[in-house]
């Protein structure tokens, strides 16, 4: 049963990994990301998560539950949105699985299917302006 | 008789909620531009009832005169099972006396009620028991001078339950002398879940043939008008909004133009009702009139467009238009959003859907540049 959740306040990282890490589990991998100060030469203030949520969650919930099915694992994924301050986590994926192989590889997929299809945008906050982050793109206002 | 004749002339509406007691079901449904309207006169999903209070009768009655509402009928309780074998027999009987006792002090003239399921008897007994149902309580009733009248509907044919083919209903009028007080009632969504197609004039007319053949138009005393959530012929009851559904909203115009059922009042049981009712209406009336009809889209936008569009957008397009019309439309609109099909994916009700999809009635379209989460 994977567990995925949609955040506004500072994740908690070691729930999650309760979450997953079951008596039957030998491996628990954990990915955090978390936010940078500088972005494409420019500093970056802080940052600024949206996301379509009732879409983003049943997203979020399809990628945990196919990377369990498709690994034998445990996952519990959180994703902050709103303010996140530099050095904060955006992201924690937690894979708790037999070895260590399947664990790094269902950790991996999570992550890569997120950023591909779940919707969610960050917009970096500058001391002057702010940009969108579309895929590679930044589109915005400065 | 002309089109829009037909429709001023015929009650419409849709079964309403009773949510602050009997009479608010007519407030609310006159509120909606209902000019019919059904509901149920106790709690349709438990077997007893207190009687209807004097306050609440008059409250009803005063409803009625006050909303000019022209046709109300009731919908019995589900739990009803007049062709059953076992003491849910004796117990439907009495919940039905009952039901026709609550539409008599109502001024209700038809109370709709399912025919029933065999669950496990041979059709035939099940058949039987429902004609000895009727008999009686007809009887009965004619004997206290009751003038409800009651209305068998057609059913999807879902479980063991009867009244699927309409050889069984006409069979069941047939046994009790077509009595003056015993009528049909025809579902939309029930019908073409049975397998009786009505979604062009061709199919309409077999339809209605066969209809005519076995239990008689005259005999129709209501119709539901419901979309079919699953295909003809599937045999699994779940309604749908007008043009939402496998009907689609041109397969209701043959239905509504019949001149034959001018009169008959037509009634929704759609889902959502405080939401959508109007809607759905509003449409039946749209189709029942030969105009066009427009489905509703609320447009979510995402990314960098949400500076130009912080709030939802709501659009009317044609009926049966894709996404990819709707952002042609959009670029027509603004030129900001001229990039949208090259650039964006998109979602319908949260799922990604390619541009070629038909936008769904009342659907929320979320427009979705490239991600960047994580
Ligand atoms: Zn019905």
């Amino acid at each position: 049963m994977a567990e995925v959740r949609i955040v506004t306040t500072p994740i908690a990282i070691e729930p999650l990994q309760h979450y997953v890490a079951t008596t039957a589990c030998g491996a628990v991998c954990l990915f955090v990301g978390q936010t940078r100060n500088h972005s494409r030469g420019r500093s970056v203030r802080f940052l600024e998560y949206d996301a379509y949520i009732p879409m983003a969650e049943r997203e979020l919930l399809r990628v945990a539950e196919t990377a369990e099915a498709r690994w034998n694992c445990r996952v519990a994924i959180a994703h902050r949105i709103g303010r996140v301050e530099v050095g904060e986590a955006s992201v924690a994926i937690a894979v708790g699985a037999a070895h260590r192989a399947e664990a790094f590889e269902a950790c991996r997929y999570c992550i890569d299917t997120l950023k591909q299809d779940v919707p969610i945008w960050k917009r970096e906050m500058y001391a002057e302006g702010a940009c969108w982050i579309e895929g590679d793109r930044v589109v915005g206002s400065s | 008789m002309t089109p829009e004749h037909t429709a001023l002339q015929r009650p419409m509406g849709a079964h309403m909620p009773v949510s602050g007691g009997l009479h608010t079901s007519l407030i609310a449904g006159k509120a909606i531009g209902c000019t019919a309207v059904q509901l149920f006169t106790a709690n349709p999903r438990q077997w007893q009832n207190a009687p209807l209070s004097g306050d609440a009768v008059r409250a009803f009655r005063e409803a009625q005169e006050a909303t000019g509402v022209r046709f109300v009928c009731a919908h019995a309780s589900y739990l009803i099972n007049l062709a059953a074998a076992n003491e849910v027999l004796e117990r439907s009987r009495d919940a039905f006396r009952a039901e026709l006792e609550r539409a008599r002090q109502l001024e209700i003239p038809w109370v709709v009620v399912h025919p029933g399921a065999h669950a496990g008897q041979r059709e035939d007994d099940a058949m039987a028991h429902l004609i000895e149902s009727l008999q009686r309580i007809l009887e009965e009733t004619d004997a206290q001078h009751n003038p409800v009248g009651i209305a068998l509907e057609t059913t999807a044919g879902q479980g063991s339950t009867l009244g699927w083919r309409f050889e069984q209903i006409g069979a069941v009028l047939q046994a009790l002398g077509k009595h003056p007080r015993l009528g049909a009632c025809m579902d939309t969504c029930h019908i073409f879940a049975a397998g009786y197609d009505l979604r062009d004039a061709a199919s309409y007319a077999a339809t209605m043939a066969a209809f005519d053949a076995h239990i008689g138009i005259e005999h129709l005393k209501v119709i539901h008008a419901n979309d079919s959530k699953k295909p003809l012929g599937s045999r699994v009851d779940r309604h749908a909004h007008i043009g939402a559904g496998e009907i689609g909203a041109q397969g209701f115009v043959p239905l509504l133009q019949d001149a034959r059922l001018a009169s008959v009042p037509v009634l929704l049981e759609t889902p959502e009702a405080r939401k959508m009712h109007a809607i759905n209406l509003q449409r039946l009336r749209c189709l029942a009139d030969g105009q066009p009809l427009e489905v509703q889209v609320t447009v979510l936008f995402f990314g960098h467009y949400r500076d130009y569009y912080p709030a939802p957008c709501v659009l009317m397009v044609p009926y049966g238009a894709t996404v990819r019309e709707l952002a042609e439309q959009l670029a027509a609109q603004d030129v900001r959003l001229s990039d949208l099909l090259q650039y964006c994916r998109f979602a319908m009700d949260t799922e990604y859907v390619t541009p070629d999809s038909a936008l769904v009635s009342d659907c929320e379209l979320a427009v979705l540049p490239p991600v960047s989460g994580g």
